[in-house]
């Protein structure tokens, strides 16, 4: 008889269809515009330091902020990101925060062509990493709308940051925050 | 007659799912994620400690009883005090302890911890009684979004097959073997969004977004209820998971987004 499988055997995925893919990054790449790209390769090596890691510690963090923009991430890196970004220019907040959270995984475009839809989803962010996700979801929403702020309402660079308060934010919430934002009357740094 | 109740035995026992609660049912349903898997076997590492203990305690409790019988030895003796056995009861009870608490702890943390990035997120969000779902990943504006409520099937309704007070009209999609993000919040008063054989049980809090992850080993149905005394029709509220494959999953979605958008 043929010794069980352990548990780990058991539950293992098959090598082919690993489970993540979100690849914001990559996406990014292919939609924008060669600006967009240069502005990818500076930050090539930073996606490296992430990529050997799996789960993203302030370690990884401390190591990754020199490569990029050397004033402005320490900034984000930190967990009030939206208030203390507000002190930062517009301009600068944005590719800052971009670059935060994102794991880009190349390898895996692949299998997933075949489908109609691409799975993918806003990533687990190492700012958010409770159960409590209300603050991811609202950084999200502040981010985009910076980010649109600086670079204008239909940049391609925002997109991601648009996909990702969409798959966090109940509808309801973006649609009253939508209104405040209307009226003048949104309570974020805007 | 006879045959029909014998087709509809063979239906039930072949559609009736082992993935909700059934009649007299004492144990754990079966796991349907690595969560459950852990959960279940904790719970048997732990149940293997409370029967040692209960054994041991029974012993003592019936030796004590017997030994010391009002008739046969009407005067006990008199011990207020022995080092030894008071140091012997005091450590090898905190080690058992620590050998529950070690995989407890061990299960709690692995269950926190968000370690991968999820690959599609769901919104459950609870309503006075029922439940709202959005699949929001694939929007391209703030309006699109492929929302559905989840109903119960109402107690006279239930077709042939279909699990009384369990069974609702819009499910919830879900592709197996898939890291998954379940954003659970809610519009009016506290629910909970529980699931047994995945091992979920997550409070629906007004105001605030609890995220849980969940990764589905195999397809199939699997049936919870609302977890949160949430007024009148708390009962009548439940929540179905369908794990399909991935290509049946990319399939349904596209075929409930495209109509909606309008784009081909
Ligand atoms: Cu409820």
């Amino acid at each position: 008889m043929a010794a069980a499988p352990s548990l780990s055997e058991q539950y293992s995925l098959p090598k082919d269809e690993k489970p993540v893919e979100s690849k914001p990054a990559e996406e990014a790449v292919v939609e924008t515009t060669t600006e967009v790209v240069s502005e990818k390769t500076e930050e090539a090596p930073a996606a490296a330091v992430e990529e050997s890691n799996e789960a993203p510690a302030p370690a990884v963090e401390s190591s990754e902020a020199p490569v990029v923009e050397s004033s402005e991430s320490p900034v984000v890196e930190s967990s009030e990101a939206p208030v203390d970004d507000a002190q930062t220019s517009n301009e600068d907040a944005a590719p800052a925060a971009e670059e935060s959270s994102e794991a880009p995984e190349q390898e895996e475009s692949g299998s997933e062509e075949a489908e109609e839809i691409k799975l993918e989803t806003a990533p687990a962010d190492f700012r958010f990493p409770t159960t409590n996700q209300t603050r991811h979801c609202f950084t999200r929403y502040i981010e985009y709308h910076r980010c649109t702020a600086a670079k204008g309402e239909d940049a391609p660079e925002c997109d991601k940051f648009a996909k990702f308060y969409r798959s966090l934010c109940p509808g309801e919430w973006i649609d009253r925050w939508n209104e405040q934002r209307e009226n003048g009357t949104f309570p974020g740094p805007l | 007659m006879k045959i029909q109740m014998i087709v509809r035995e063979w239906l039930f026992f072949t559609i009736a799912p082992c993935d909700a609660a059934e009649p007299w049912q004492l144990g754990f349903q079966d796991a349907a994620t690595p969560m459950m898997q852990g959960i279940i076997d904790l719970h048997h590492d732990i149940f293997f400690f409370l029967i040692l203990i209960l054994v041991f305690v029974s012993w003592i409790l019936v030796r004590a009883l017997w030994h010391f019988h009002y008739k046969k030895n009407p005067i006990p003796q008199r011990i207020v005090h022995g080092t030894t056995i008071e140091i012997i009861r005091t450590i090898f009870p905190s080690i058992i302890l620590m050998f529950i608490a070690i995989p407890s702890f061990a299960l709690l943390y692995s269950m926190d911890e968000v370690v991968v990035d999820p690959a599609i997120t769901i919104k459950a969000i609870g309503h006075q009684w029922y439940r709202t779902y959005e699949y929001s990943d694939y929007n391209s504006s703030d309006e699109q979004s492929l929302t559905f409520d989840s109903y119960m099937i109402p107690e006279d309704d239930p077709e042939l097959g279909q699990s009384r007070l369990l069974e609702v009209d819009n499910r919830v999609v879900v592709p197996a073997k898939t890291h998954i993000r379940i954003i659970v919040t809610s519009a009016d008063v506290l629910h909970s969004w529980a699931v047994p054989s995945s091992g979920v049980k997550c409070d629906a809090v007004p105001g605030r977004l609890n995220q849980t992850s969940i990764l589905v080993q195999r397809e199939g149905v699997y049936y919870g209820q609302c977890s949160e005394i949430c007024g009148t029709n708390h009962a009548f509220m439940p929540i179905v998971v369908e794990a399909v494959s991935r290509k049946d999953y990319g399939s349904r979605v596209s075929n409930q987004l495209i109509p909606q958008t309008g784009e081909a």
